[in-house]
């Protein structure tokens, strides 16, 4: 089903570099890498470790820019946009969970979902709606109250992945979403995804479970900083 | 958007008890002590500021002595003289004679200290508000009195009860109640508890004397007209009315005006007994406020930064979200501000509780103007430049992180800041190895002067003054009956005991072109005897030689040696007191020098002779029971002088006033190095446990490896001292520096030994390795296999 989209496709990478200098090193992380995503995909991308997945992903989330290459996200071109409009455009269409869940210490289950309420400035009243729906939806309604500390890790992922869907994205970044999680947190996990996949959002994850990956439509295999083969799941 | 900033400042304050406390206390105590300076300081400048014509009011002063300050002290024809002299420039004229008297109603007498006689003008010209009475009227009647609000209590009760009741003073004078005045603030120069006219003397027969000094004049100019305008005129006037004098004292005497705001921070040494303040302190109190609140916004710097790097993890997630930079910054300046809030409100409610300990130390009630905005302005200019200063550092440093270094917790403090903090943390202490140095410095230096051999014989020594008439008329009867009471082993009458009065005259003496100047004595033939004075050459007075009282005169070594003789060289040449003496005396005997002056002061000359003029009673009891033989005195005093309490001092407590100052500074300047030195450590500490808290794991693998604790503490704590040792290092050359300065008020002074400074920094040391292992120790104790596995 892949590449036969009519449409535009929503990610499409082209001739992408990533270079890290340390005093010592100079570190390819992307070469020339192309990639195209349509919307209301299932990607997952492997490699070995170290091969650029992460830097990959930070790149598509605009948390970070490429040294060269084009980056068009729904038609626009994002590689050379300032951190402000970057920050603009992130936090109305995309959403991220890591593998660490990166949930603040000092804020409830209820806050830490909130927050990206906040920054895109939707209203006191509408937030908690919201917020309760999506908890409810990740079944830790009960645990609203709770700090991060007082979470098995499995919860704390389904509070990061809560807080990643409640703004209504259209892609959702995943980096090794199930990692730190044992195998049936981790399916937990995975079936959360697939049906947010199947609501129509589109969906990034770095994986390096076979398992895992299986849930997604495609696998991007990258080495070196470069694709090198793709597998469409059937 | 803010109620969240707000949340999670205060969640944060509160989660890191232990942070929030070091940041809270030190800036606390920062902000307090700065309050404290900055009320101080207020109140110096602002005295005398409250009088509504002060910018046209004036004291006048006179030049006697080309080589020594203008004295205030003037003689009753001035001020009428002026007035009539130069009508176009001076609207009003009024003198006011300090002095102090025996005031009575009914049972009730107390020897009154702060007595003012002046003219009825008084409270026309100065703003001190009558409670009760009008003060363009109050003192019109010679024989009518204005007190302040507590003296009306003390006799009356209440200001009610004494208005119009008639008090006696020295049991001559009767004088009714027509005021009752609001106590004297103490950012006032003048300071009185009972003022009446001076028309009351003006008959006596010394009053109109041109060289009779002893009361000020205050002129009030006209609008139109200048300083120096007036000023201009003053040659001429001192001709006019003073140009026979000024011949037979051989000198040439000016006049000067003051303006009332200049008369406070004049030379204090004048002695001329209204308050005096010191810009010298006024500038180390600035200094010290500025330095303690440097080293409080340090802490608040390098802790705040720290705390943000632990925060790096929310500062990442918050970017990934959206956040902006600004946002970041907002709320980074937003908790510090917080904190400075809070810090603020906890120092003003410290402040009111110390309030009456720190009148004390100071020695007198500041008046704070919490009505008034210059407080409120203060408050608001710390809690932003706190706020802003400390919180803008780690929000700009922090904000400027990308999110996905921010969420790897890679929020490095990289090389550059870890060299800020550390030269931070240099600052501080070198600030508090400064003020450690200036502590013991003065403390030293009082020590010396303490137990500096004097030259005469202070103990149990009683001083009673003689001031009042009674005692005054029947002196000779209280010395005869004191010397047979059998308590006593000497008693002398003289002008001045050691540390107190003496006035500069103006000598003929033999062979001597120029009038030769010198401090006076005026004593009876005990003086030499009662302070265990050292003859050098000659003899001392005595009964033996009848012509003593009218012939003879003693010098002090400085004073023969200033005429150009040795000791031996002046006995038998004569000298003449210009002003005092009709014919030349000659010089009998020469004492040793001795401390007569401040140690202020440079030794200077001393001529004592047994003229007229005895204002104290100096009696050295015999070794023994004291008490009794105050008692003894008492009685003795009671019998001569029955109406007027006993009051005495002791010789030996002279030091205590003389140096009062001083004292007050050592004790300010120790609570204030403390206070520098303990928030300085609070950060150290606070430094010391973010490092033991980085370096648990680091911790826990040496162990494992097989580090011994002594090993690991030395590890921690060796990096933490380093900054402690160099600020060590630099304080001591600008402590040297500034010290040696301090030390020049004093004719005599200490000298700035080696062993101060490593005092100095053998303490810091110590206190700042006490602050450090605290931690360390607890971080090299700690279990190996706990803290690995918290990774
Ligand atoms: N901040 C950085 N500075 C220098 N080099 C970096 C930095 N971040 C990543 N790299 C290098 O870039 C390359 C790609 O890193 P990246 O984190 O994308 O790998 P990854 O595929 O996510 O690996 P893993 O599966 O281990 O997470 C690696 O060689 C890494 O060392
Ligand atoms: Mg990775």
């Amino acid at each position: 089903m892949a590449g036969m989209m009519q449409e535009a496709p929503m990610i499409k990478i082209t001739n992408l570099e990533k270079f890290y200098r340390t005093e010592e090193v100079e570190t390819i992380a992307l070469n020339k890498l192309s990639i195209e995503i349509a919307t209301g995909e299932f990607v997952a991308i492997m490699g070995p470790s170290g091969c650029g997945k992460s830097t990959l992903l930070n790149i598509l989330g605009m948390l970070d820019d490429p040294d060269a290459g084009s980056y068009v996200f729904n038609d626009i071109e994002v590689a050379h946009f300032t951190e402000r409009k970057r920050a603009d455009l992130r936090k109305h269409n995309i959403g991220f969970v890591f593998q660490s869940f990166n949930l603040i210490d000092e804020l409830t289950v209820f806050e830490n979902v909130e927050l990206p309420l906040i920054y895109t400035g939707v209203a006191s009243a509408e937030r908690v709606k919201r917020v309760e729906e999506v908890l409810d939806k990740m079944q830790i309604m009960h645990r609203r109250n709770h700090y991060p500390q007082q979470l098995s890790g499995g919860q704390q992922q389904r509070v990061a992945i809560a807080r990643a869907v409640v703004n209504k994205p259209k892609l959702i970044l995943a980096d090794e979403p199930t990692g730190n999680l044992d195998s049936s947190n981790g399916n937990d996990v995975m079936e959360l995804l697939t049906d947010l996949n199947e609501q129509g959002t589109t969906i990034i994850m770095v994986t390096h479970s076979e398992h895992d990956a299986r849930y997604s439509h495609r696998i991007i295999r990258l080495l070196d900083g470069q694709s090198v083969m793709e597998n469409i799941m059937v | 958007m803010l109620k969240n900033f707000i949340k999670i400042a205060w969640r944060n304050l509160y989660k890191n008890k232990t942070f929030s406390l070091i940041h809270i206390l030190g800036l606390t105590m920062g902000i307090t002590v700065c309050l404290m300076i900055f009320l101080y300081i207020t109140n110096e400048f602002s005295v005398d500021s409250f009088h509504k014509q002060g910018k046209n009011i004036y004291r006048v002063m006179r030049g006697f002595d080309p080589a020594k300050p203008r004295t205030a002290y003037l003689s009753g024809p001035y001020a009428p003289a002026l007035l009539n002299d130069y009508p176009q420039d001076i609207k009003m004229a009024v003198r006011v004679r300090p002095q102090n008297n025996l005031v009575s109603f009914g049972e009730k007498a107390f020897n009154e200290q702060k007595v003012y006689a002046t003219d009825p003008g008084f409270f026309k010209l100065f703003s001190f508000p009558l409670i009760k009475g009008d003060a363009t009227t109050a003192l019109e009647n010679p024989n009518s009195v204005v007190l302040t609000e507590t003296t009306a209590k003390k006799y009356f009760g209440s200001t009610e009860n004494a208005m119009g009741k008639v008090i006696q003073i020295d049991k001559t004078l009767q004088l009714k109640v027509t005021g009752i005045a609001k106590d004297v603030p103490s950012n006032s120069h003048l300071d009185f508890d009972i003022v009446f006219p001076i028309a009351n003397y003006t008959k006596d027969a010394g009053f109109n004397v041109w060289i009779n000094n002893g009361l000020f004049v205050y002129l009030l100019l006209n609008e139109h007209s200048t300083q120096s305008a007036l000023e201009s005129h003053f040659t001429q006037f001192m001709d006019k009315y003073m140009s026979k004098d000024m011949q037979r004292f051989g000198a040439k005497f000016d006049l000067k005006l003051t303006p009332l705001k200049g008369i406070y921070f004049e030379d204090a040494s004048s002695f001329d007994n209204v308050r005096h303040g010191d810009k010298t302190v006024v500038f180390i109190f600035i200094s010290i406020a500025v330095l303690i609140m440097l080293i409080a916004c340090i802490n608040f710097m390098n802790l705040s930064t720290i705390r943000a790097v632990e925060r790096s993890k929310e500062v990442g997630m918050r970017k990934v979200m959206g956040a902006l930079r600004n946002h970041l910054i907002i709320q980074f300046i937003g908790e510090s501000l917080l904190l400075a809030l809070i810090s603020c409100a906890i120092s003003v409610g410290l402040l009111l509780m110390l309030m009456p300990w720190y009148n004390q130390l100071l020695g007198y009630k500041l008046s704070v103007a919490w009505n008034e905005p210059p407080i409120y302005l203060f408050l608001v200019g710390v809690i932003l430049i706190v706020g802003l200063l400390a919180g803008s550092y780690p929000a700009f440093f922090l904000s400027a992180f990308s999110p996905i270094e921010a969420l790897k917790g890679k929020l490095r403090l990289g090389k550059g800041g870890t060299l800020l903090r550390q030269s931070l943390v240099v600052l501080q202490f070198s600030i508090s190895v400064l003020l450690i140095i200036g502590t013991i410095v003065i403390m030293n230096q009082m020590h010396y002067i303490k137990s500096k051999s004097l030259g005469y014989d202070k103990a149990q020594t009683v001083i009673v003054s003689i001031d009042n008439n009674d005692i005054y008329d029947h002196r000779r009867q209280f010395k005869d009956e004191l010397q047979n009471s059998g308590v006593v082993s000497s008693v002398s009458l003289m002008s001045g005991q050691p540390g107190g009065f003496f006035d500069t005259h103006t000598f003929t003496a033999e062979g001597q072109h120029d009038v030769f100047r010198s401090r006076t004595e005026f004593a009876d033939f005990e003086y030499v005897k009662t302070l265990g004075l050292k003859i050098i050459a000659g003899r001392d007075f005595s009964t033996q030689f009848a012509t003593d009282t009218t012939n003879a005169v003693l010098l002090n070594r400085t004073a023969a040696k200033e005429l150009g003789y040795t000791p031996q060289q002046a006995l038998g040449k004569w000298i003449r007191n210009n002003g005092r003496d009709d014919k030349p005396r000659t010089i009998v005997g020469v004492v040793e020098d001795f401390n007569f002056l401040s140690l202020k002061e440079n030794m200077d000359a001393l001529v004592i002779a047994p003229n007229d003029d005895r204002r104290v009673a100096v009696i050295k009891l015999k070794p023994g029971n004291i008490p009794a033989a105050l008692a003894s005195i008492k009685e003795i005093y009671a019998k001569v002088a029955p109406v007027y309490p006993f009051e005495y001092s002791f010789l030996d407590q002279q030091f205590n006033t003389t140096y009062k100052n001083d004292i007050r500074q050592q004790a300010m300047l120790s609570i204030f190095s403390g206070l520098a030195i303990f928030i300085a450590c609070l950060g150290l500490f606070g430094l010391a446990s973010f490092t033991a808290a980085k370096r648990t794991k680091e911790i826990g693998v040496r162990k494992v490896l097989g580090s011994s604790v002594t090993n690991i503490l030395l590890l921690l704590s060796k990096d933490m001292l380093k900054p402690v040792l160099l600020a060590t290092v630099i304080a001591m050359p600008i402590g040297y520096y500034c010290m040696n300065k301090w030390l020049q008020n004093f004719a005599y002074r200490t000298t700035l030994h080696w062993w101060i400074f490593v005092l100095a920094a053998v303490l810091t040391f110590l206190i700042a390795l006490f602050t450090i292992s605290f931690k360390s120790l607890k971080a090299a104790l700690a279990n190996p296999v706990k803290s690995l596995r918290s990774e």
